[in-house]
Parts: C-alpha cells; structure tokens; sequence
C-alpha cells in the first residue's frame, strides 16, 4: 500500500531523515518508534506533504502505485483529509479554536465533496458516537477548549476517520494525556483496527503502545532505519542493540527495586554532530573498529532487517530482566 | 526522630473571592519526608501533585495547613528567614531548559547557589562545580555553553548538580524524568539513586509515572483530585494496590510484556478525571469507580490505615474488597503468570477484556 | 533591507554627530541670489527660498528632529522600565495605583495632550521634548509590566527562587534581562514614530522656530513654494518617510532575532 524507498529530508545539507525505505501492507497496524530527533515525526509529515518549510524531500513515496513526492500540491491536498487521515499530538492546536467541533468535522466532509450541509452534520455526529463521545450532538455543538484533553484526542480522530481514509497517520496520539486516558485512547486504537480495514501508521517514543498494538515496528535511529520488523522480533529477539536498549528503557518495572537501572549511555547525536560509520557507535556496547568506519545497510537478519554490523543473535526477552 | 519534611493538613485555594470561582488544588494533604527517605507523590493531571510540590518549597503560601522542615514551621517565613532552610532543601523541575536562565552560561547558573548562600568551598568553587558535574556523569563539560547547546538529559544532569551545590538534604523533583526519552529517564534515575546512595539525601519526587516511582520510592502516595488516596510503602503498594484508583492508575500502565499478553485484563476507567472545580460529593473518585457503592456518593472516605507497615487508604470497601483485585492487578500488569484478575461488579463498568468494546 | 536600513541609520548618526563635515554649506547662510534652485550638484537638494543649501539644512537638522526623538524615547523607556519593573514585581495595590495612573494617561488624546504641554511651556524643541516624554512612557511602562508579569512565571525564575536568589537579583538577572530584549525593539520602533510626532509639533509651529534647520519646519516654511519649488517639501519628507520605515524594519528584525530562551 506505502512504499518507502531512500527517503531523505534535508535542512540545507544536513539531512534528518537520511535515506529511509520500508513498505507498509494493507490493512496493517505499523508502529515508527524512536527518541527525539530520530526523524520519525518527518518520516510521518513527509508522506502527507507536509515538511516543515525550508526542508527538501528525496527519494521515494508511492502510496497506492502513485508516486507523492511528483504530486502537485493540489492532488496532495485532496489525497490529505480524503485518502489519507491525520492525528496530531496536540489536538487544541491542531483544531480551529473557533470552531465547532461538530462543524470542524462536517467541513472536512464538505471539502471533500463527501457530503453536504445536514449529511455532513448528521454525519459528524455519528463518528463522534464512533469513538464512544457520550453525549456526541452536545459534543458537536462545543468549542474545542470546552471539551477534555480525552475527548478531544476522539474528536480529532473523529475527525481523521471523516472522509473514510484507507490510511491514518497518528503522530504521538497519546504522548499529552493522562494514564488512564492514554489508556482509553489506546483502545480506541485497537478497536478501530479491528473493526475496519483501516490500515494505520504510528508514531511514538513510548514502547508500552509497540507492544501493545502494533503488527510491525519501524525503529529509528538519527534519521536512519535501525530495525524493521514484526513486534514479537523486535520485542523478544531485537537483533540491533539500540532496539534491545529500547526494550530494556521500557522494562523498568522488571528491575528490582532500587537497582541500577541499564542504560544507553551518552544522549542521541544531534543533526550537526553524528557520527561517522554507524550512527549508534559512540553508544553501543558491542562497537568495534568497523562499526566505526562504515555505515551499515540495513540487511535480513534472524526475522528481522537490521543496519548493523554485529547483531545481536540468540538474544532473549528473559535477558531484559536485569 | 523529627521528619525532614511535613505537611500537615495543607490545602492550596486558588481564585477569587467569589464563592464558586475557587479551586481546591490541594485539599488538606499530611505527608511526611523522613531523612534519606524517597516519597513518591503519583497521579494524574490536575490532582494537585505540583502544588504540592511548590507548596512544600515555599514557592507558593498555603491557604491553610503547616508546613515544617526539620520540626521548624516554615509556612510563614519571609524570603530571607527561608534562606537557611532553602540551603538545606532544593529543586529539580520537570523542564529542565526552561528552568534555566537562557541567556546565561553554565558557569554563571552553577555558581548562583554559591553566591546566593555566600559558600566559598575549599579549591574554589570552579573546582566544586567540575566536581559536582563529573558526580551527576558529566565530566568535562564547557561551561562556558549556554543551554541551549546540551541535550535535555545533560541539563537535567546539571541541574541536579546545581542543586547539590548546596549540599541539601532533601531534594524535591517535580516530574524530573517526564520530559526525557525513555532511555535517557533511566540515566537520570541512576543518578538520583546514586546521589541517595552516597549522600544520604531524602527525595520528594512527584510523577504521573509509576513505573519509576515503583523503581525508587521508599514510600508513596497516590492523589486525586486534590486529595491523598492512598499511601503505603512503594514496593507493598505496588505489589498489592488497595484503592481502586491506584489500582486503575496501574492497570493502565503496564510493562510492554504484559501489554502483549492476550490474556492480559485491565481496569478501563470511564471518562475523564473531573475538574478540581467542580469536586464530587462523597468519594471524589466516585463518578469513575468501578466497585462505586450507594454510600460512596454521599460519606467521604477518610485515609485510615489498614495495616501494619503504614498503609493509609481513603476507601469504604478497602482492603477487604480490594485486596484481590489489587494483587491481580499488580501481577497482571508485570505479565507474572498466574490467575488473571478477577472480575468484580459486571456492568458497564468494570474490568475489560482487551477484545470487548470501550 | 535591514542591512539598508542599518547603513540608513549609520548614515543619520554621521550626520547627527558631525553635520559640519558632510553638509557642503552653511544651513543658515542666506544667498538670495541662489534662492528656490532646483536640485543640482551644487545643491543637491535644491535651494529655500533664502537661497539655503535645502541638503545641508536636512543634514544639520538630524541632529535636532533625530537626536529629540531619541532623547524622547529613551527618557521615556528609563523611566517606563523603571515604573513598569515596579508595577510587575511590587504588591498588588502598588500595581493597581501605577496602573491606575497609566490609565489616566491613555484616556487623554497622546498628541491633543502633548500639545497643551508644549503650549503651556512655550514655543522650541525643549518644551517638545519634554510633552512628548511625558505621553510616551506610560506605553513602555504598560509593556514592560506585562513583560516581567510574563517572565516572572518562567520556570527558570521559579527555579531560581527554589535555590534561594533574593527578589532584586531575580529582577535584575532572571527577569529584567529578557524584558530588555522587548524593550529594545519597542524603544526602535519608536524613535520613527517620535520623530513623526517631534516633526508634526515643529510643523504646527510649536517646536523648532526659524532658522533652525529642523525637519518638520522645513516642512512648513516650504508649504508656500510647493508650486514651484517640489525639492524643498519632498526631500525633508523623504527623509522623515525614510527614517521612520528604517527604524520599523530594524525594530522588525531585533523582535525575529531575540533570543526568547524558551517558547512563551
């Protein structure tokens, strides 16, 4: 359905997605994980189009057999919203504060060409019960600061499903909320998953939701791929050691009490100072001479595509409680 | 012995004076920091959790209560009569580049806790600072950069150091961890255990996150809406949450092996946390209980203890109706096999299987 | 535009600082016998009605229709900060009666008022000076008030109280330093506009009084030769259009190009 080839978005010469390729099927549930500054918000925006300005996109994004990266801004716009649907971290800025939510939603109907008028109203409506807004008329008629940071992370997905989108793009959907809310959104996650071919992109620092959810995990690392792979690999036998480090950064609960916890050392490369060879180098505990030489390609390795060198073989989950 | 840090009965009044227009943020909150003691303070947003945090370091007054540090009431002291006591209790904050100065270099924001309190330390205070630095895992810094130019792992880093300048003897974190990504939280929490360890300093941390309140905190309390819940020692309360918020608090939170477990049951709340302005009759947690009885809606629970080792709880039906279900829980959510947990009261509420519908 | 605009200003301060080196002639001489001459390389700004080098009238006239509106600004930004400053970080009724007080000062017409001052104190360019501060600073003090009560609510003060900094450190170091960044670009912005208000005093016969070469009186001596002699109204004007877009812009780009610290 998505397919991704050498992507790079640069800021001048300095690239911060730097050559990603991975495909998403149909009907799947794909999960891009990584920390602040690993591109994976800019891997997102550039499949809708949306860069921040100043940016350049390169390489390769065909969704549907079209080719993005050569579609006018028009198509785009059309594809965004009708085809393609949207959920953002922060839903108060993400929607017009002085707007309705109901008719928020009825506009993208509209602009869609989806619907008219009470169709769209009344269809509005009827995808705010969608994701179980109790009371969804009085919902509809409320501003966006009137609601809760919880129903508004509905409305906007409400609003995401309006037009009957084959793909949603989530971009840190529950990273602003509470535990309990986290929680309730999660599900409606995994309900929307089921319940329709809705094929879903998400985007995430939080290694709870990976497993959770997702059938395959796109782990990212300094703008580049560190590991693609389906969950129970990336979870049980990662083969990258940044994917294992991860793993271990979300175990915390299985560490006894008081002990020292295992850590990454050292703090993610910024854009101007990465590394030379592979990009984990400096912080991997299995680095050796050529890991900093050469940058690995990503490469089949035990279920999984991994960029590195010296992978992690035969490593199990029962090694991740410490 | 005399507690390093109390609050008794504080509550923190926000808004006009116009009936109906205040907000109780805090409501008659009593905790205790013992010397060289951890107390975890969790819960979610708008329960009160960082007011309390400011209230304790004196950085906003209480409406009502006492606080005291080390037997000494403090609740009324002016900045200077706080002086003394803010040598000996200092703050780390959750965002740690906002919570410096930008325009100054990292020089100038570690020297500030020497000049404030006219400490002249033997070799001089750039020696101190190297010191102090390279004890938080940050040798040789550039002090002369400005924030702005370190990571946030590395400012959380110097911002402890800058409060150990002082040499306090309790520390107070409001979600210092919450702002960093996953793998650089735990190298902060390696620092704040091996800063305890070698210094014998008592930490008051207040985070939404149980995973790394359960990690370090000797005791802890969970809030809501304003009030305290429940508290107990941190690894008792973990293994067998009592109230049926805490133990909603950790069912959503579970480890990524659990979350994987498709056997693995959890405690779906409804709605949302209401607003502190608008506080429930009765049991504030009511609206959203599942185990709610009629009584609920109309007796406040008090925190009573329940046992032994300290364990307070504000709830009717704890422990006798909890207690399985907290265990359960607990369990259920390191994804330790065993009996899931058991389903109480069906209805709309309740527990949830991870297939039926919200 | 801003690097012009940043030449323009280096340009004026020469021409402030020294006029006598640049200006080509004396811009009081009379020469009656060169009197309304078009613009030429003798007289690059063509000639008044005096015969007077129109150039160097505008050249010695920065030092009076500049130099006043900065003196304006700048008394009135030392006195707003200091006001403001108190006002933000004073107790409350302090602040109401300072605010109060400002208030009062905006219920009145800014120019209506600065002209019954100037009136009161008589005609020249001191009187004008000293109504013009007198209605410019309740704007800075008003500004720098909401600045400290915005910064003040920054963790890195509150971060700063926690350690123990004392209530005039915190101002001078925590708070006051990123007030100033805003200050300076209303204090640029201003002085553009001050020299409209100086040069529109000068022009209703209040300010400068003849022969001083000050700009706004150009303005109004050359009203009755317009016809005539186009050179002697536009180019004072053009220089008052000029220096005003001038300060706007690099007043623009101090306000993209302060460090904020952190998003407000």
């Amino acid at each position: 359905m998505l397919q991704i080839r050498d992507l790079s978005v640069s800021f001048g010469r300095r690239r911060a997605v730097d050559g990603v390729s991975f495909d998403v099927e149909e009907g799947e549930f794909f999960l891009v994980i990584g920390e602040s500054g690993s591109g994976k918000s800019l891997t997102g925006g550039a499949i809708l189009g949306l860069n921040p300005s100043g940016s350049t996109r390169t390489g390769s994004i065909r969704f549907k057999g079209r080719e993005m990266l050569e579609l006018p801004e028009r198509e785009l716009r059309h594809l965004r919203g009708d085809q393609i649907g949207i959920v953002y971290q922060n839903p108060l800025s993400a929607m017009n504060p002085v707007i309705r939510v109901g008719d928020q939603i009825a506009e993208s109907i509209i602009v869609h060409g989806k619907g008219s008028g009470r169709a769209a109203a009344t269809r509005a409506i009827e995808l705010l019960e969608r994701v179980h807004i109790p009371d969804p008329a009085r919902v509809a008629q409320a501003f966006p600061h009137e609601i809760s940071g919880g129903m508004r992370q509905r409305a906007m997905i409400a609003m995401a499903l309006a037009c009957g989108p084959s793909l949603l793009i989530a971009d840190e959907p529950t990273t602003a909320l509470d535990v309990t809310i986290k929680a309730q959104i999660l599900e409606l996650f995994a309900e929307l998953r089921r319940e329709r071919s809705l094929t879903i992109i998400l985007i995430t620092h939080d290694m709870g939701v990976v497993t959770q959810l997702a059938d395959r995990v796109l782990v990212m690392y300094a703008g580049k791929v560190a590991e693609v792979g389906p969950v129970e690999t990336i979870m049980n036998q990662p083969a990258h050691p940044y994917t294992k480090a991860l793993m271990l950064s979300g175990a915390m609960s299985d560490a006894p009490f008081k002990s020292v916890l295992q850590v990454i050392p050292g703090s993610a490369p910024t854009l101007d100072a990465r590394p030379l060879g592979c990009r984990f180098n400096p912080r991997c505990a299995y680095a050796q001479d050529d890991c900093r030489a050469t940058m690995p390609s990503l490469r089949p390795i035990a279920g999984s595509l991994a960029a590195c060198h010296h992978p992690l073989v035969g490593f199990r989950h029962s090694e991740l409680v410490a | 012995m005399t507690p390093l840090l109390e609050l008794e009965d504080v509550t923190k009044v926000f808004g006009g004076r116009r009936a109906g227009a205040t907000v109780r943020a805090v409501d008659g909150v009593t905790l205790r920091v013992g010397r060289g003691e951890t107390l975890g303070v969790a819960g979610e947003s708008g329960c009160g959790k960082s007011t309390l945090a400011r209230l304790a370091l004196r950085l906003m007054d209480a409406t009502d209560g006492v606080v005291r540090f080390d037997g000494q009431d403090v609740t009324h002291l002016s900045s200077l009569g706080l002086l003394p006591v803010r040598r000996r209790m200092q703050a780390v904050f959750q965002d740690p580049l906002a919570s410096f100065n930008a325009r100054e270099t990292v020089r100038r924001i570690m020297r500030e806790p020497f000049n404030v309190h006219s400490l002249s330390p033997s070799g001089g205070i750039d020696a101190k600072i190297e010191e102090l630095l390279t004890s938080v895992g940050l040798s040789a810094t550039d002090l002369d950069k400005r924030p702005d130019e370190f990571s946030g792992g590395q400012l959380q880093r110097i911002a402890i150091a800058r409060a150990l300048a002082v040499e306090p003897e309790l520390m107070i974190g409001d979600e210092p961890t919450s702002a960093l990504d996953p793998s650089i939280q735990a190298q902060i929490i390696n620092v704040l255990l091996s800063i305890q360890r070698d210094r014998n300093v008592a930490f008051l941390i207040i985070s939404h996150d149980l995973d790394v309140l359960g990690h370090i905190a000797d005791r802890l309390a969970i809030m809501y809406l304003g009030v305290v819940v429940e508290t107990g020692p941190g690894p008792a309360l973990m293994a067998g949450p009592l109230h049926p918020y805490t133990q909603a608090l950790l069912s959503a939170a579970p480890t990524p092996r659990a979350r994987r477990n498709q056997q693995w049951k959890r405690v779906l709340l409804p709605g949302d946390p209401p607003s502190p302005a608008h506080v429930p009759a009765g049991c504030r947690f009511h609206p959203r209980c599942p185990i709610v009885q009629p009584d609920c809606r109309t007796t406040v629970p008090v925190l009573r203890a329940v046992g032994p080792d300290g364990t307070q709880v504000a709830c009717h039906y704890a422990p006798e109706e909890t207690q399985t279900q907290g265990r359960a829980i607990a369990a259920a959510r390191l994804g330790h096999d065993g009996d899931p947990p058991p389903t109480i009261s069906p209805g709309q509420h309740g527990v949830l299987a991870s297939g039926d519908r919200i | 535009m801003v690097v012009l605009s940043w030449l323009f200003v280096l340009m004026l301060v020469c021409f402030a600082v020294a006029p006598s080196l640049i200006a080509p002639r004396n811009p009081v001489a009379l020469d009656i016998l060169h009197r309304l001459q078009p613009p030429s390389f003798a007289h690059l700004f063509g000639t008044d009605e005096g015969g007077r080098d129109v150039f160097s009238r505008v050249v010695y006239g920065t030092r009076y229709s500049l130099g006043i509106s900065a003196a304006i600004v700048l008394s009135a930004a030392v006195f707003g900060v200091v006001y403001g400053a108190l006002s933000g970080v004073g107790p409350r009724w302090l602040d109401e009666i300072l605010m109060r007080i400002v208030d009062i000062f905006f219920g009145f017409p800014a120019l209506v008022l600065a002209l019954a001052v100037a009136a009161a104190l008589g005609r020249g360019l001191t009187s004008v000076a000293v109504a013009l501060s007198l209605i410019w600073w309740p704007g800075i003090a008003r500004l720098v008030r909401g600045e400290v009560q915005r910064i003040r609510e920054r963790p890195h003060v509150e971060a700063a109280r926690a350690i123990g900094v004392s209530p005039t450190s915190l101002i001078w170091r925590h708070i006051l330093p990123f007030v100033m960044q805003e200050v300076n670009v209303r204090v640029t912005t201003d002085i553009g506009y001050a020299l409209v208000a100086v040069t529109a005093l000068s022009f209703l016969g209040l300010g400068a009084q003849s022969p001083t070469p000050e700009w706004g009186l150009l303005i109004r001596d050359s009203q009755d030769y317009f016809g005539s002699a186009w050179w002697y109204l536009v180019f004072p004007g053009v220089m008052i259009m000029a220096t005003t877009a001038a300060c706007s812009i690099i007043g623009d780009s101090l306000a993209s190009h302060r460090e904020s610290g952190v998003a407000p």
